[in-house]
């Protein structure tokens, strides 16, 4: 068993009620109703090995937390089959959640009135956690994530940083071998974002945990995950390297300049004549740009005519975002990646 | 035997929680103690004014009123499952419940036990002793257990119903207000069933069987020997209630459709 998760041709369709307008509409609402059938998850299949990290990405709505949910046992699918761990999540839910520690990064797993402390302990004995495996694994759990000043303060006293640090030791009480986390890094500042980064890729290479993550954070999945796995409307888009994704759709790249004279576009686009470049300027900050193909000789002929003709304050590289490659994903609605 | 072991861990918990708010548990301990004792001064001043009614005196009425308030207190402690529907479906606390390996009603359970409900006993208890001494009822030594076993019986049938009921939220999407209608319902298991007419009888002896809380366990104690076998069956009907419910919930929580993030 290599696999941590396999699923095929799964499936989750939702009955969701319409209701007609106005009273009349009311009316006949409460003798027929009309219902459409929504298909939040539409026949994906994909694999997970065991130790990988993926990213699981995809626009609100596009089926992310319905597929969590299924892959946690929390959903029963309408069609499919789901292997996780080797075992159905719904058919033998108390023995399999087991084996998963989750993280929803809206949902709080601690009781809100009791010390950080107290709900370990209580968790502790859900998970028939023995005090020795408990010692070995949480006490460096807990200084990892520098949460030890915490484990005596009531949940309802920390800062969003803080319980989210506290939330994702509670899931990993029963050192689970599949973590899932849904949004993790919602709202949380820099820092302890760098920190729950760092400390998700420890316990990988530590215990070779394997991590689904949802996020809105690409920033989260380019620091984590070689693979990602993109869903639009209930189907899988795209399921493969990050690298690829970038090498594949990376259009470009972006040349900025800043001049220390006053400069107007016509002058700097003549310049450039003949060249495949496109300028744009940003008249607030007189940002001229020069989107082009990335090639080596290509850029180095562009910034040797910029530089022989004007004088430069500022001049940067850039290339596309993974957050730009993945807008441009959505607007064209589908991805061929060799 | 894990999950006896789980419930005191879970009491313990309810325990820490309460005693965080040393002010608050306090006034909540009067505040309690003040609301059976008017409940108490109510209930005899209520009953005085009644003589016979069906076959039963004014005595016996308030014993039977006693008995109910026992199972009663035990129902609210352990199944406090009215905003089921508004706490875990709507706000999918359900989600983090199912993410644990344990069974969810009992995790429901056990999150939401309300041990101070239980001061209600005490008033129910003070009740059916003044009533019973009225009466001139003994006190034979099997007697305390079979008061236990009734007491459960009693329980599970309300328990029964009101898991039942909250089971209504896995399939429908709106919130139902058969909560409150149910309370009032259970309220007629107070009162001898035989004042009421023949279908209401049969309804709360075999489809909501709140009699089985009140009126026929507290028969037996009041050596009513026509109704024996109704009291005997209490803790049958319990039993059978509360299974067909759990079935139930198992059934409705593969419906469950999860709240949107």
């Amino acid at each position: 068993m290599n696999n941590a998760i396999e699923v095929q041709k799964l499936r989750k369709e939702f009955k969701a009620y319409s209701s007609r307008s106005g009273l009349t509409g009311a009316f006949r609402d409460l003798f027929t109703r009309n219902y459409q059938i929504a298909t939040a998850v539409n026949d994906i299949s994909f694999t997970v090995k065991k130790g990988e990290m993926v990213g699981y990405i995809g626009e609100n709505g596009a089926g992310k937390s319905t597929t969590i949910k299924m892959l946690t046992g929390i959903l029963t699918p309408t069609s499919g089959q789901i292997s996780v761990n080797g075992m159905n999540p719904h058919k033998e839910r108390e023995k399999f959640v087991q084996t998963i520690g989750v993280v929803f990064g809206q949902r709080s797993q601690l009781w809100w009135d009791i010390a950080v402390q107290e709900s370990f302990r209580l968790l502790k004995k859900v998970y028939k956690v023995s005090d020795q495996q408990y010692d070995d694994h949480m006490n460096h759990v807990i200084r990892t994530l520098d949460i030890e000043p915490l484990l005596d303060k009531p949940v309802r006293k920390l800062s969003l940083g803080q319980r989210m640090r506290c939330e994702l030791a509670a899931a990993l009480i029963h050192n689970p071998p599949l973590l899932f986390l849904d949004e993790p890094t919602i709202g949380l500042d820099v820092l302890v974002k760098l920190k729950i980064r760092e400390f998700l890729k420890e316990i990988n290479e530590k215990y070779n945990t394997t991590i689904l993550l949802t996020t809105h954070d690409l920033t989260d999945i380019e620091a984590l995950c070689e693979r990602v796995i993109m869903l639009d409307e209930g189907n899988v888009i795209y399921d493969g390297a990050l690298k690829n994704l970038k090498e594949t759709l990376g259009e470009g790249k972006e040349l900025q300049f800043q001049f220390l004279e006053k400069v107007d576009l016509a002058a700097v686009k003549h310049v450039t004549d003949g060249m495949p470049v496109k300028w744009e300027l940003d008249e607030r900050d007189l940002i001229f740009t020069a989107n082009i193909e990335d090639s080596d000789e290509l850029i180095s002929r562009v910034i040797t005519a910029v530089a022989a003709v004007f004088k430069i304050k500022d001049m940067k590289i850039n290339e596309t975002s993974t957050e730009e490659i993945i807008r441009n994903i959505y607007e064209k609605g589908a991805v061929d990646v060799g | 035997m894990f999950y006896v072991s789980m419930f005191f861990q879970y009491l313990s918990q309810y325990l820490k929680t309460r005693l965080q708010y040393r002010a608050d548990l306090f006034v909540e301990f009067f505040s309690d103690l003040l609301s059976q004792a008017i409940n108490l001064v109510f209930i005899l001043v209520v009953f005085g004014h009644t003589n016979l009614l069906h076959g039963w005196n004014r005595d016996e009425i308030i014993f039977i009123y006693g008995f109910f308030l026992v199972p009663y207190a035990v129902f609210s402690a352990f199944f406090n499952i009215w905003d089921f529907n508004e706490r875990y479906i709507v706000k999918g606390e359900l989600d983090r419940i199912l993410t644990r390996p344990i069974h969810s009603l009992f995790q429901i359970i056990l999150e939401r036990l309300e041990l101070e409900s239980l001061f209600g006993a005490i008033t129910g208890l003070a009740v059916m002793f003044y009533a019973g001494s009225r009466l001139g009822i003994e006190l034979h030594w099997y007697d305390p257990f079979l008061f236990i076993v009734f007491v459960i019986g009693g329980a599970l049938v309300y328990g029964g119903v009101f898991i039942m009921l909250a089971c209504i939220s896995f399939w429908a999407d709106a919130r139902t207000s058969l909560m409150p209608m149910m309370y009032n319902i259970s309220n007629y298991g107070r009162y001898p069933v035989n004042i009421y007419n023949k279908i209401i009888r049969f309804v709360l002896t075999w489809i909501l069987p709140f009699a089985f809380v009140g009126v026929y366990p507290a028969a037996f104690f009041l050596g009513k020997n026509e109704w024996y076998w109704y009291s005997f069956i209490t803790p049958v009907i319990g039993i059978l209630f509360f299974v067909f419910s759990v079935l139930l919930w198992n059934q409705g929580v593969k419906k469950y459709r999860g709240a949107g993030n």
